[in-house]
């Protein structure tokens, strides 16, 4: 799944892009393939992107989250065989492993499609392939989770190894004498290994004749044992008979490459569905887990939502016991957000972000309702992008230096969320900036929510105003200096929810009820208040 | 004397399924060992599975490294082997590929149903080693492991054995040896932490310069690491944190017996008296591989 030329590198760090790619990641070697080949749908793709939306949206209503794992499970127990298959159409002998990788194959092939029988959506995988190839690995096999050249795959195969066992059994015989005696003539009750010491003191009269010193020390000699004609016969004989086995067993090889080689296209096939069918299943577990539907594809740069969530968020948040309050929208063009500090403006940019982006990759939606277009380029502009711009550079010099990079690309849809902009300059300039920024993308027909503290902005820019709700009431500060109970109240407080306002309203900003809320001493706080009715 | 029917007896009589044979270095005759109580586990008729810790537990090897010897193995033995070195002929039954990599490659479970030659491969990292031992477990009634001493923390805490050998090769006299093997020995039986008594617990290895540090403050509690390859100390050092620090640790290992190759590609020590010398440092049952004898 590849990010660009979507989103730029700072973008998709912001707006969660690894985390919705780790969400949506199939398990198996074939499903990695296909998803490495994913890219956004392009602008007049609409109805492919819808269509992939719907398909993964059906699949993830008619499986139940038990089954979902049930198929995950099967594809992580699928090996790769697309090496195997390669080289079989090549005309390589393949070797054992290939042959269980191709039988584990097979038999996941098939057991994916048990699990599938019922799911008309979902075509079966298997092929006649598939079956011809299960068939012919499967002879003389005892366990179906194994692979052995069995006698069963050819009869000199067979007579070739009964051979062998038979002169095996005279070898180990003869040797087996040889040993024993020149133990006894040593007077020990075993040799040991192939090579063996033999003391001098404990030397009874001469060496045994068939035993050959390899080497002679002060006290000891270090011996082999020197096999008999008789033994050295069976030996040759051995050898010759393991010369046939090892030819017999190439020839099935072989016999059984060329079955491989002329199923390959098929196998192929079915490899490649597998490969889909991953991808699919991993993005309905994710339409699952984060109640994600459909969303209705434009052809405008609209972005429309109702109970809206930004995943990433949302699983922190409910780890911690606390929930995500959903969001509306409803954006067509360049537009204002305004609200309290820690009201949740950036996380309604991240979530626009988010419900484009699933959009991009034909995804279902964390939202109740979307309607949303694809967009050429997603921009994300303000904190959490400064560290991609700039060294020596005071953070309005990056910002705007990453704007007017933004500005300059070719990106006929561009959808722009910027995040407080101009906030480190004067208000008064940063407000003029802001409107020359606003009319710049209305001028480019670019979809855009920027997020600013400054008033008046969308009345200036004649673009439309949203705010988040804000405080229901002041929360009284928690009575120890506990950050996290500090947190709870003001979420409690806080109406995160976004409504359009006239172009005149006035944000509250509360920040003077925050820094109470957050633990600055009360005497600092009054202060502030006595200073913003001067 | 059948020494390898002597080890194994000595490991099973505790009801060991786990034979982990370790050296002091290269040529400690830990090949030959190994062969020896696996071809006597064959012949009580045992379900038998082999496996080998990489090369020396090396993440790489070099390209000039000796490869490991070959061993026959009989029919129905099962063992692990990375996929490049598993031999055309004769074929063997693949059990099942793994994920595992061994520095020759992915590790394979395999079982031999003619006998032939093969090469043991196996991955070289501890958790590894616990998922190889227990895959052959499942599918053997005792597992015999070419291993690495930095390996053994995969049998620690359990009742798998270990089997510690020592040769004349790679060292350049007999005391020498003696002192390596004597070294590893106290390591390796450092005893149990008691719980009774009061405990300095490391997090990981006890280093050199951690040891120092607790003898230069006179420290007198139990030193407790995890397991017996957490105690990162040689030579000296380690002499003189055995001598002054109580080193305790949470899951000990079961040493059980130490064999001697008295021939190596350099030197040769007398046989007879490098056997009693071993026995005597290591206070172990100690069997000279060679000359089929237990030292007195």
């Amino acid at each position: 799944m590849r990010a660009r030329p979507l989103l730029d590198d700072a973008t998709a760090d912001v707006l969660g892009f690894d985390w919705l790619a780790h969400a949506v990641a199939p398990v198996s070697p074939p499903g990695e393939r296909a998803f490495s080949e994913l890219h956004p749908f392009a602008v007049g793709e609409e109805t492919s992107a819808q269509l992939r939306a719907e398909r993964i949206g059906e699949v993830a209503a008619r499986l139940d989250p038990a089954r979902i794992e049930a198929i995950r499970a099967a594809l992580l127990e699928l090996p790769d065989a697309a090496s195997a298959i390669a080289r079989a159409s090549l005309g390589d002998v393949l070797a054992d492993p290939a042959f269980l990788e191709l039988r584990r194959f097979c038999a996941t092939i098939e057991r994916i499609d048990a699990l599938l029988a019922d799911v008309p959506v979902l075509a079966q995988l298997s092929n006649a392939a598939v079956g011809s190839v299960r068939d012919m690995l499967a002879q003389g096999q005892t366990n179906h989770d194994h692979f052995y050249l069995a006698d069963g795959f050819d009869v000199e195969l067979a007579m070739a190894r009964a051979h062998l066992a038979k002169v095996q059994a005279e070898l180990n015989a003869l040797r087996g004498r040889e040993s024993e005696r020149v133990a006894r003539e040593l007077g020990r009750e075993a040799l040991g290994g192939d090579e063996f010491i033999v003391m001098r003191a404990e030397l009874r009269g001469a060496m045994p004749p068939d035993v050959r010193v390899l080497r002679e020390a002060a006290t000891y000699f270090l011996c082999t044992l020197e096999y008999g004609e008789a033994t050295l016969a069976a030996l040759e004989r051995r050898d010759t008979a393991a010369e046939a086995v090892a030819d017999a067993e190439e020839r099935v090889r072989a016999k059984l490459s060329s079955t491989v080689r002329d199923n390959a296209a098929g196998l192929n096939a079915a490899a490649l569905a597998v490969g889909q069918l991953d991808v699919t299943i991993a993005a309905a577990r994710f339409a699952q887990r984060y109640r994600c539907v459909p969303a209705e594809l434009s052809q405008q740069p609209v972005l429309a939502f109702e109970q809206a969530r930004f995943p990433p968020l949302e699983t922190e948040l409910v780890a911690a016991g606390r929930a995500f309050m959903p969001l509306d929208l409803e954006l067509d063009d360049a537009a204002v957000l305004t609200g309290p500090n820690m009201g949740g403006k950036s996380v309604a940019l991240l979530t626009c972000g988010f419900l484009a982006l699933c959009v991009a990759f034909g995804l279902p939606v964390p939202a109740a309702r979307a309607r949303v277009g694809l967009f050429t380029q997603i921009a994300w502009l303000g904190l959490g992008r400064e560290g991609h711009v700039g060294g020596l550079l005071s953070s309005f010099a990056r910002e705007v230096l990453a704007l007017k990079e933004i500005l300059s690309r070719e990106a006929p849809r561009l959808l722009i969320l910027v995040d407080e902009f101009a906030r480190t300059t004067t208000p008064h300039e940063g407000k003029a900036l802001l409107v020359a920024l606003l009319a710049r993308l209305r001028e480019r027909r670019a979809c855009g929510l920027l997020a600013t503290h400054l008033e008046g902005v969308a009345s200036a820019a004649g673009v439309r105003h949203f705010a988040v709700r804000g405080l229901r009431g002041i929360p009284a500060p928690p009575a120890t200096d506990d950050i996290r109970a500090a947190l709870a109240a003001l979420g409690a407080s806080m109406d995160y929810r976004i409504a359009e306002v006239s172009g005149d309203d006035v944000s509250r900003a509360d920040a003077i009820a925050l820094t109470s809320l957050l633990g600055i001493d009360q005497q600092f706080v009054d202060a502030a208040y006595r200073a913003l009715v001067q | 004397m059948r020494v390898g029917l002597e080890i194994l007896k000595l490991a099973r009589s505790n009801g060991a399924r786990t034979i982990f044979v370790v050296g002091t270095g290269r040529n400690a005759g830990k090949t030959t060992a190994l062969r020896a109580i696996y071809n006597a586990a064959w012949n009580e008729g045992m379900r038998v599975a082999l496996a080998s810790i990489g090369r020396d537990g090396e993440a790489m090897v070099p390209i000039e490294a000796p490869s490991k010897p070959r061993l026959w193995l009989q029919p129905q033995t099962v063992f692990t082997t990375a996929r490049a070195l598993l031999p055309r002929s004769p074929a063997a039954e693949l059990l099942k590929l793994s994920s595992l990599q061994s520095p020759a490659g992915e590790v394979l479970y395999a079982r031999a149903v003619i006998g032939g030659f093969y090469e043991l491969a196996g991955p070289p990292t501890a958790s590894g080693v616990r998922e190889v031992v227990d895959e052959l477990l499942a599918r053997s009634e005792i597992a015999i492991v070419d291993g690495a001493v930095d390996r053994v923390a995969a049998v620690s805490g359990s009742d798998g054995a270990i089997v510690v050998a020592v040769g004349a090769g790679g060292t350049s006299s007999l005391q020498e040896a003696v002192a390596e093997i004597r070294a590893l020995v106290t390591r390796l039986r450092v005893a149990e932490v008691d719980p009774g008594v009061s405990a300095v617990h490391v997090d990981g290895a006890l280093t050199a310069d951690a040891a120092a540090a607790l003898i230069a403050r006179g420290e007198t509690r139990q030193i407790v690491v995890r397991d017996p390859t957490q105690i990162a100390l040689s030579g000296r050092a380690a002499s003189e944190a055995f001598a002054r620090l109580n080193v305790r640790c949470r899951r000990p290992l079961r040493v059980v017996a130490a064999t001697v190759a008295s021939i190596g590609p350099e030197r040769n020590f007398e046989p007879a008296q490098f056997a009693n010398a071993v026995a005597a440092a290591t206070c172990l049952p100690t069997f000279d591989v060679y000359r089929s004898t237990k030292a007195a």
